[in-house]
């Protein structure tokens, strides 16, 4: 990997993913990867299909956990303590560490129940105290205004665009610190990407968040840093600008220009 | 091929060895496709075979007791005095003790499988489900009369009696001797014959629910079983319902076993551990037996409110499993 040194100081490493090897079976998909997470800030990780960004992002969460025969090696820290250690609690993990899919994933309940389900797992809260948690997270996820007067019908009748910002606005009602989005805008139309990648850049007044996408134009717009992995190995990370306008390996800059992946 | 032979027929000036033998592909091709269709029509001729031979075969009776027949429970062949609801409420309620033990039991096995269960543990048990399915009922009915129904005897029906004996209500739903034999030990034996379909077609439509959906409550922090209760269960509710009614399909009709174990009692008793019948129960044991025509046809009619009741309900699961696969589809 190249890095450049980058202006880090005062920066705060919300999670530092160490030495991170990670299997499918025998088949090693992420091949020693070292990289920062950096508090409050966007980091957007870019590379052809199958070079590994969505894989790093489930073993932020441990996502990967629910099935046989995946395992991580190495270190990821967050907050000073390894979430690989096998006694890592999985459901405090993800209730700290959001998730939101790629495709809307809006649970078979009413829009109200979509936000409160999450919050009434962890707090035993009144109903006027919920009404205001469901409000002020919809408002968060930018969709209040268009909901608001049928918070009861169900989280499936809304348009691809709205169901996801109201998966963003369930993941955040549990007050996660760090959000990690996987193509989030990859199934959705261009205004409904333009108003994610809004709230996005809002979302950073209070969360650490990891985008991995498709679209290099999106990470040069949302992101303060972006990682490019190519075949499982960690490239270049570096700040975005950098990282678009004067990449300091070859590969990058070809992946950039469009003359692969 | 025909096609190409046609054109090679037509360029060469109707060989007429070539016509000749492509009129013998053709009456082939007519031929096989009136063999299929009536093999697929033979479906429905009996299907209304049957249900017409059921309604006149019923006639008789229907037209001596009328309405009575379904609310009466008298069922004296001496008299020649016939009522069905003794059977029907036999059929019922032993279904319906079936379904209280398969389903939870069921979709526990089908939550199991689906989102615990270790790769390795999957396919035996999923095989013994299976089984379970093919065993004939006959084999049921056997092992129910010689060795689930004396440990019953001795064991669970004491037990019951003795628990509930303090409770008003209950203490008659489990009063008398305890016969072995009887209403619960055939809702017992029908829960065992039911839970493979239960339990198969549950799983399949966990399956359904897209994994991206599981991870998204997982990701919440959700416990499995948060993401069961939560979203798995509401998610394929319907196509719960449809196995729970084809389950229930299998039980309604069940002769074999139950016969074995009911104690065939035409009456109906306040007390599950008391003999019983079914309708089906009945007709095998009495058919054979059936001199007067009103008899016959009294058998006949319990015949046709078991089809009736079946049919009923086995159009609901069907139903209900179709809007499942609907939704699974958009």
């Amino acid at each position: 990997m190249t890095q450049t040194a980058m202006n880090t100081a005062g920066m705060a490493e919300k999670i530092s993913i160490r030495n991170l090897k990670f299997f499918y079976g025998d088949n090693l998909a992420l091949k020693t990867i070292n990289l920062p997470l950096f508090e409050k800030k966007v980091t957007a990780f870019i590379g052809p299909s199958g070079c590994g960004k969505s894989t790093l992002l489930r073993v932020l969460n441990r996502m990967y956990d629910l099935y046989p025969r995946q395992r991580a090696e190495g270190e990821v820290i967050f907050d000073g303590k390894n979430v690989l250690d096998p006694d890592q609690d999985r459901n405090m993990l993800r209730a700290r560490v959001g998730m939101v899919f790629q495709k809307p994933t809006p649970f078979p309940m009413s829009i109200y129940d979509n936000i409160a389900f999450g919050i009434r797992l962890y707090e035993n809260i009144s109903r006027s105290e919920m009404d205001g948690r469901v409000e002020a997270a919809l408002t968060r996820g930018a969709l209040w205004n268009e909901v608001k007067d049928k918070l009861h019908t169900s989280g499936l009748s809304l348009s691809g665009g709205q169901q996801q910002r109201l998966c963003i606005a369930r993941t955040i009602a549990v007050r996660p610190e760090v959000v990690l989005f996987d193509e989030p805008c990859s199934a959705l139309d261009p205004i409904s990407t333009a108003k994610i990648e809004e709230l996005i850049d809002e979302l950073t007044t209070d969360y650490t968040i990891a985008i991995v996408t498709h679209n290099m134009q999106q990470a040069a717009r949302v992101s303060d840093y972006t990682a490019f992995m190519y075949l499982g190995e960690l490239i270049e990370f570096d700040e975005t600008t950098k990282i678009f306008t004067a990449p300091s390996d070859k590969r990058t800059q070809d992946y950039i220009t469009g003359r692969f992946g | 091929m025909v096609d190409a032979a046609m054109t090679g027929a037509i360029s060469a000036g109707m060989d007429s060895a070539k016509l000749k033998r492509m009129r013998r592909f053709k009456a082939g091709d007519a031929t096989f496709r009136a063999l299929t269709l009536s093999a697929a029509l033979m479906v429905l001729v009996l299907l209304g075979g049957v249900i017409i031979s059921l309604v006149h075969g019923s006639i008789p009776a229907l037209s001596t007791f009328g309405f009575g027949f379904i609310t009466s429970q008298s069922w004296n062949p001496v008299t020649e005095k016939f009522g069905a609801l003794a059977p029907i409420y036999g059929t019922v309620i032993t279904s319906f003790i079936a379904l209280l033990i398969a389903v939870p039991v069921g979709i526990g096995i089908a939550i199991f499988l689906t989102e615990l269960c270790p790769p390795w543990l999957k396919r035996p048990i999923g095989v013994a489900i299976e089984l379970l399915a093919g065993i004939p009922s006959i084999i049921y009915g056997i092992w129910g009369l010689f060795v689930f129904a004396p440990f019953f005897q001795t064991t669970i029906q004491p037990f019951l009696i003795d628990i509930f004996a303090p409770i008003p209500v209950l203490n008659s739903l489990f009063a008398g001797p305890p016969y072995g034999i009887g209403i619960l030990t055939a809702g017992f034996i029908l829960a065992i014959m039911v839970l493979p379909f239960i339990t198969s077609i549950t799983r399949d439509v966990f399956d359904t629910v897209p994994p991206v959906l599981k991870e998204a409550t997982y990701g919440l922090g959700c416990t499995t079983s948060e993401v069961v209760t939560k979203v798995v269960l509401p998610y394929t509710r319907v196509g719960v319902i449809g196995g729970v009614m084809l389950g229930l399909g299998r039980a309604l009709g069940e002769t074999m076993a139950v016969t074995f174990v009911i104690g065939n009692a035409h009456k109906i008793s306040a007390s599950i551990l008391s003999p019983g019948t079914t309708i089906s129960a009945s007709i095998a044991n009495e058919f054979t037996e059936a001199v007067g025509d009103l008899y016959t046809s009294s058998l006949i009619a319990l015949g046709l409110i078991l089809f009736v009741i079946t049919f009923i309900v086995l159009a609901a699961a069907r139903l209900l499993l179709m809007r499942m696969n609907v939704k699974a589809g958009n």
